[in-house]
């Protein structure tokens, strides 16, 4: 278990502020945040790479703010994967065998069971420069996961492959977080590779984090029109609430499903507004609005309706598109579930 | 382009191997002056690369990977060597642990004399050696990427194991290179030698000599054997640091 206390660091330029952070034995806990937001920064604070100007963290209940790296007990895979290019890939993935109490014969069972499912066992003699992306991923994994880390933290695992590869690589990750039961720490920036693999996680913007919670918490329920955003919400406004369950949107009367107190931001996922050019939708509310620009994004479209003095954005398929005619200027008629508002 | 710039490392330098007679060559070789000044050059320039390797190495890698106020002042007395006229670095020497400065007299006590000695040689062409091997090995070590030493440490390496696995397998190169320039450097030093210790004579000392009292022709032969033994030291050093072929 790792836990973060109030840790602050400072650099020229940036900061990360009072940060508070609490991973769980067996987590795959994801750091989530726009790129420049200090993720990796925690990360290699976490690691003891960079020297921390307040705060604790422990591992396990034992302090570890002061340890140097090589003693915490913690791996670390690298966005660019940081593998020794005098060494070939055996000698890499075997590196840091030799400073930790590993029998013989468990690390060569280690160094066995990685190879097979990393598939690496025709690359052992190949040097790192003539790998491709994935390979080096891939030996940099092994090369952490030998040592039996009690936590991995990954920087950014997917940015720099492929997309081809990146479906392989989240599936390699989520059955070794499965079947080693290591506990993973990834920093990522999109929000729909952390659906795919995470349990837990922390949003963090400018050095902040701002909400932690289970990714289904953060996916669900944002506390934060950054939140909201970052988790897809692209519909977020400030309201002014009415009475119970009914808020005010710029004149709009809006009916939600659970009453509001406090409350001052509606968010709406873009794919939750309903395109019902007849009015048929029950159960929620219905406005009457024009379309104002279309983007196509190649399978669906980005819609942009204008119910009078609110701007919405829908996400549309293709075919519906199509299907009710619809373009710039169009009047058509949109439904949004009373159940897919979300207010904080 | 490049041709003329070639010609005028070519010609004078073939001019000089091919003029003198082989009979010559071999009688020089016979000489005893000739041979202990040839050894004397090569044994003091491979004794000052060793100094500046000793004391090189740390300052380069802090010089690489740290940052600190008044790091600029030390990266321009390093340069300062090349620049400054033979004579003078000499001179300097000279002031500083000549038999009348204090530095000196306190040596010549515990029995260590600079003027006129081996040592002091070793000293001058340390001077003005260790500035191209502490620039090459800088050099580098800045090409090491720091996040291969951040990663070695957080696979449980040590900083010194770090340095000895990761770092110098990957600078060594930088380093024989350094060693290399740096012997260059201090093999052909005259200008701050001569005013420090004319004798005993080192080689480029021993063909100004031969030059002056005996002319061209004598001084050639001495000449040819340094250049031979630079070549042949500098080749096998080139081949021995070749890099390996990554399969």
């Amino acid at each position: 278990m790792i836990e973060v206390n109030d840790l602050t660091i400072h650099l020229p330029g940036f900061s990360l502020k009072s940060a508070n952070l609490k991973v769980e034995d067996h987590d795959f806990f994801a750091l989530i945040g726009p790129t420049g937001s200090g993720k990796s920064l925690l990360l290699e604070a976490i690691m003891g790479l960079l020297p921390v100007d307040r705060g604790t963290i422990r591992l396990n209940g034992r302090d570890i703010t002061a340890t140097p790296p090589e003693e915490r007990g913690l791996g670390i895979v690298y966005q660019d994967y940081a593998l020794f290019p005098h060494l070939d890939v055996k000698a890499n993935i075997l590196f840091g065998v030799r400073y930790h109490a590993i029998p013989e014969k468990e690390s060569q069972e280690r160094f066995r069971f990685l190879v097979d499912t990393m598939n690496l066992g025709h690359l052992l003699t190949r040097h790192p420069v003539t790998l491709s992306g994935g390979e080096k991923q891939r030996v940099a994994l092994s090369r952490a996961l030998i040592l039996n880390p009690g936590v991995l933290l990954l920087d950014e695992p997917l940015s720099a492959l492929d997309p081809m590869l990146q479906d392989d690589l989240k599936n390699l990750l989520k059955s070794l977080h499965q079947e080693l039961g290591t506990t993973f720490v990834m920093v990522s920036h999109d929000f729909s590779d952390v659906l795919f693999l995470a349990n837990r996680g922390a949003i963090i913007h400018k050095g902040e984090i701002k909400q932690a919670g289970t990714i289904q918490e953060l996916f669900e329920q944002p506390g934060s029109p950054f939140a909201a955003q970052f988790v897809g919400m692209k519909n977020v406004f400030s309201i002014t609430p009415c009475n119970g369950s009914a808020v005010t949107l710029n004149g709009l009367d809006i009916q939600l499903d659970h009453p509001v107190t406090g409350h001052d931001h509606l968010a709406l996922r873009p794919e939750e507004i309903v395109c019902d050019p007849n009015g048929s939708a029950s159960g929620a509310n219905r406005f009457a609005g024009t379309i104002k620009k279309l983007v196509n994004r190649g399978f669906y479209y980005d819609v942009f309706i204008r119910v009078q003095e609110v701007e919405f954005m829908a996400q549309w398929t293709r075919r519906e598109i199509v299907k009710n005619r619809l373009e710039p200027g169009t009047e058509t008629r949109i439904a949004i579930p009373r159940n897919s508002l979300h207010t904080f | 382009m490049s041709l003329p710039l070639i010609f005028l490392i070519i010609f004078p330098l073939g001019k000089m191997l091919l003029m003198p007679e082989f009979s010559d060559l071999m009688s020089a070789l016979k000489e005893r002056v000739v041979l202990e000044a040839l050894g004397r050059s090569l044994f003091t320039a491979l004794a000052a690369t060793a100094v500046a390797m000793v004391f090189g190495t740390p300052l380069a890698y802090i010089m690489a990977r740290k940052n600190f106020f008044g790091k600029k002042v030390i990266e321009g007395l390093i340069d300062l060597p090349i620049m400054i006229p033979h004579p003078v670095i000499g001179i300097a020497i000279l002031s500083l642990f000549g038999r009348n400065s204090i530095l000196g007299r306190m040596l010549d006590r515990v029995g260590v004399e600079i003027m006129g000695s081996l040592t002091g040689i070793v000293i001058v062409l340390v001077f003005v050696g260790a500035p191209f091997y502490v620039n090459t090995v800088k050099a580098g070590f800045e090409s090491v990427p720091i996040r291969l030493e951040k990663a070695s440490r957080t696979l449980g390496a040590g900083m010194t194991s770090t340095f000895f696995r990761v770092t110098f397998p990957i600078v060594w190169r930088n380093i024989v290179l350094g060693a290399v320039m740096c012997t260059a450097r201090a093999i052909s030093e005259f200008g701050a030698v001569i005013i420090v210790a004319y004798h005993p004579m080192t080689a480029p000392v021993l063909i100004y000599e031969r030059f002056t009292a005996y002319g061209l022709k004598y001084s050639q032969c001495v000449a040819f054997w340094l250049i031979a033994i630079s070549l042949l030291l500098f080749v096998m050093m080139r081949l021995f640091s070749r890099p390996r072929r990554i399969q």
